[in-house]
């Protein structure tokens, strides 16, 4: 991996990652009323976990509860309004008040976006894996770090 | 609670409920206890017998109720509880309850099948149920295959046994392709008579007609096991005989019939659907009989003798005067019974003495007299003997058949008459072989649950006659449900001297001397096999061959599936290239757009030729953020950020990939490399066409104006773009990540094979 090779990639990516992850938190949310959304949000996470899998650095490895949660709970917005008698994916939407942030307002569509999220970053996880790029366990993660703060 | 109470929508779905969930409790409870688990598993088709009984007694008006899915298709499922259906509820469900209880003894370890032979009765159950209820033809097709697989794992019960699987995979083939063709009968039943109603079905003719009344009576054929579709029922004697008895005499087997009586209505003008129905039934009828006579196994003896009589059901159904509809739904229902009786009891002889064989058995009229009352009850009762409900059923039939007049008269009345002697004979030699005198045959204990079971369905045959009013009160209006003017007939206890009744005398005395012939002839040997084996190895044949195929299509070359896909796509963009309107064309609105797709065409061109992977990959990210600029200068931040995204993740990917790839590509014959570019220019210029002619010719106002204002109140969102895609149009979204989740699946399915294929 190039991380082993090249600290500077390794720190850059490191640094970057929390960056990248709140984007994509503001993507996700931001979806309803502006650019963004749960499947935009799916493929920055995705870029950061290929990106960290490259520097060789820990990332997320359960690719089929991550899929499995994705799909249950987009089934599970789908189907749920039949228990009330409505159609299929029909949307509800409520709105709270949030201390500092005010009135919250949100809908069904949010937990859906989740699902897709989840399916979304569940399906580079199974990329990374069928192209044989194995995630760092953290044990092989504290191993690692250990031979190079020792190794110069 | 009154009866008006229960005919309702929400009792009904209450009892499907309750039935899906008992199928993991039961299965769930069977692994600590099969017993516990069979009772937990009969509480769901205890409750609906006695709602059905209910219902059928206090004969409510027929009510509807309907789960909608997709309005505009009329996609959904839809119940209709009317006479018949409840008919069939009562038979499936009451018929069902005893023999899960019958099970409780028929097996009597916890084996580590229990649990999944427990879920597969129930839930076969549960499909039966929602067949027999269904009222659209989606609705009846679904659960008609669930039954057809629910089936086949009952079948297949012992799985270690390679006749058993075979068994199995012949039923499974069969009722599957039967299941394909009814599906194709049903849609254009559907199209031509316009309503995905059951119940409305308009009577259509016709070409088209012609086509489903022959696919449809695929469908029943398999279903019911009629000649030549009949190879898998015999076969499927091997399953436990619970199974047999639930499954391949009293319900499913019936499912071709509900639906020939069904969908009869619709096709009473078309001359195919009545001697293709009557041909099926009367050879069914006759060479089951037939072939009845000639079986040793007591359980064999009574699948052909089911195959016989659902071929007079079938025919029956197919003369399709009142008289005669009045009688199938009679026979049908005294069938169900005193067939299921006697099923248990060839079971109970099996597991008590553990042969089957007639010319083994001897002596169990004095070890197993229950058994032996019950079985001879309903043995009666099949041969249409007094004073039992088959005699009353069957007086129907043969009136029926004698009040026929035209030319098929003779032959139809002919056949039922020559079919019903073939069944007092078998009949009568099934009765005397098993419980006539004989080697004296070990018997081991009584099992209490099985002898309830049986006691119950035995006593079924006489009370049904004893209360004929009742039966008359439950056959009467569903034989009105298909044909409207058999409301003048109903069974009668004792018809008086008529020609009918001496016809019927006369079948019974010739059919107990041909009984008592044929019986002497011990020695002969039983038919083997043939149809099933002559299935069996087109079966094997057949995956023999495909792979050679299949290698042929699925060759694993990556370039070449591309290309075909590709050059399969580019056929679809045909149709449009003429619908393009050129006047409507400009060159662009804005100039950016113009430098921007000579940049889009430059870097895709130099992708082409570029020999080494990283210059190819850039050339692929240049040609990626074009299209984004496009977007962005077109005023879609969606789709820019969308593709940006999807840039960058797909560079990610090349720094991943390129790590582990040689610097150039490995070199290509010209020619190939000439038809790769080609086939790509041509998809290329085919999206143009497409794009090109929906953009020229928009169908009505763009409706903009209606998703904004939708939106905002029914979405509670401001991006237009993001609400159509998790409200509006939700139902896409759902299907596209559904294919993402099963495109993840499948890598991780190759990712896990790739490492144990390689070693092998």
């Amino acid at each position: 991996m190039i991380g082993n090779r090249s600290p500077v990639v390794q720190l850059g990516i490191r640094t970057a990652t929390p960056l990248a992850v709140l984007v994509g938190f503001y993507l996700f949310f931001a979806g309803h009323n502006a650019p963004g959304g749960g499947f935009a949000a799916g493929l920055v996470f995705g870029a950061v976990v290929t990106l960290r899998t490259i520097a060789g650095l820990q990332r997320p490895t359960h690719a089929i509860p991550l899929l499995s949660a994705g799909i249950f709970i987009v089934i599970a917005v789908a189907a749920a309004p039949l228990l009330w008698g409505d159609t299929v994916l029909d949307q509800a939407i409520g709105s709270i008040e949030v201390p500092v942030l005010g009135k919250l307002k949100s809908g069904s569509a949010l937990p859906f976006d989740l699902g897709v999220t989840a399916i979304v970053v569940a399906l580079v996880l199974a990329l990374l894996d069928g192209l044989g790029v194995g995630a760092i366990t953290t044990s092989e993660h504290e191993r690692r770090r250990e031979s190079t703060e020792t190794s110069p | 609670m009154s009866a008006d109470d229960l005919a309702s929508g929400s009792i009904l779905w209450t009892l499907l409920v309750l039935h899906l969930l008992a199928v993991p409790l039961s299965a769930w409870v069977a692994r600590f206890d099969h017993r516990a688990g069979l009772g937990v598993a009969a509480i769901a088709p205890a409750l609906t017998a006695i709602w059905a009984s209910v219902l059928l007694i206090d004969s409510t008006n027929p009510f509807v109720t309907e789960l909608m899915w997709v309005e505009g298709l009329d996609v959904g499922v839809r119940f209709r509880a009317d006479a018949i259906a409840l008919l069939m509820t009562l038979l499936v469900s009451g018929i069902g309850t005893l023999v899960l209880v019958y099970a409780m003894g028929y097996f009597s370890t916890s084996s580590a099948q229990m649990p999944r032979m427990t879920a597969a009765l129930l839930a076969f159950s549960t499909s039966m149920l929602g067949l027999v209820l269904a009222d659209s033809i989606w609705t009846l097709f679904i659960f008609w295959e669930f039954t057809s697989i629910t089936s086949f794992l009952l079948v297949g019960h012992k799985d270690v046994d390679a006749s058993v699987r075979d068994a199995a995979r012949r039923a499974l083939m069969i009722t599957g392709a039967g299941g394909l063709s009814l599906l194709a009968g049903l849609l254009i039943l559907g199209a031509e008579s316009g309503t995905t109603s059951l119940t409305d079905l308009a009577p259509i003719d016709g070409g088209r007609a012609w086509v489903a009344a022959l696919l449809i009576l695929g469908g029943v054929a398999t279903k019911s096991a009629q000649v030549p579709f009949h190879v898998w029922l015999p076969g499927a004697m091997k399953a436990p005989t619970p199974v047999s008895a639930y499954l391949h005499s009293a319900t499913m087997v019936k499912a071709g019939v509900l639906l020939l009586a069904i969908t009869g209505p619709a096709f009473t003008d078309v001359t195919t659907w009545k001697v293709v129905g009557l041909a099926l039934g009367i050879s069914s009828m006759l060479w089951g009989g037939i072939t009845s006579l000639r079986h040793q196994d007591a359980k064999l003896i009574l699948a052909w003798g089911t195959i016989s009589q659902l071929g007079l059901l079938v025919t029956l159904l197919s003369v399709g005067t009142a008289k005669a509809t009045f009688a199938a739904i009679s026979i049908l229902f005294a069938h169900a019974i005193f067939k299921a009786a006697l099923f248990a009891v060839v079971g109970e002889i099996d597991i008590r003495t553990g042969t089957r064989d007639i010319r083994e058995l001897g002596g169990l009229s004095r070890t197993m007299p229950i058994a032996t009352a019950v079985a001879v009850v309903s043995g009666l009762s099949m041969a249409g003997v007094p004073p039992l409900l088959g005699f009353a059923a069957k007086e129907a039939a043969v009136e029926a058949a004698l009040k026929l007049s035209g030319t098929d008269a003779l032959i139809v009345s002919t056949s039922i008459i020559v079919g019903s002697v073939i069944t007092v004979a078998y009949t009568t030699r099934f009765l005397l072989g098993t419980f006539g005198a004989g080697p004296d045959t070990t018997v081991a204990p009584r099992r209490p649950a099985m002898t309830i079971a049986t006691t119950v369905l035995g006593l079924g045959s006489i009370v049904g006659y004893i209360a004929i009013n009742a039966v008359n009160g439950i056959v009467g209006p569903a034989a009105v449900e298909i044909n409207a003017k058999a409301d003048v007939y109903s069974l009668y206890r004792w018809p008086g001297i008529t020609t009918a009744f001496l016809v019927s005398a006369a079948i019974v005395a010739v059919g107990v001397a041909l009984g008592l012939f044929i019986l002497r002839r011990v020695d002969q040997p039983a038919p083997g096999a043939r149809g099933a084996d002559l299935v069996d190895h087109g079966l094997d044949r057949f995956l023999a061959w495909a792979p050679q195929p299949i290698a042929r299509i699925q060759h694993g070359s990556l370039p070449v599936y591309l290309a075909t896909m590709g050059l399969v796509a580019l056929t679809a963009t045909i149709p449009f290239v003429r619908e393009v309107d050129t006047d409507s064309l400009v060159l662009w609105d804005n100039a950016f757009q113009g430098a921007l797709a000579v940049a889009i065409i430059g870097a895709a061109a130099a992708g082409a030729f570029v020999n080494s992977r990283l210059g190819a990959a850039l050339t692929l990210g240049a040609v990626g953020l074009g299209v984004t600029g496009l977007f962005v200068v077109h005023g879609a931040p969606d789709l820019a950020l969308t593709q940006l995204l999807v840039e960058t993740i797909i560079v990610v990917g090349f720094v991943l990939g390129l790590g582990h790839l040689g610097r150039s590509f490995p070199s290509a014959h010209a020619t190939w490399k000439g038809v790769r570019v080609g086939v790509s220019v041509l998809c290329g210029v085919g999206v143009m066409f497409g794009l090109a002619a929906s953009a020229s010719n928009p169908s009505g106002t763009p409706p903009i104006e209606q998703l904004a204002e939708a939106a905002v109140e029914e979405g509670g969102g401001n991006n237009i773009v993001n609400v159509i895609l998790t409200d509006l149009r939700a139902l896409d979204t759902l299907g596209e990540v559904v294919v993402l989740a099963v495109v993840a699946l499948g890598i991780l399915a190759l990712a896990n094979t790739s490492d144990t294929e390689a070693t092998t």
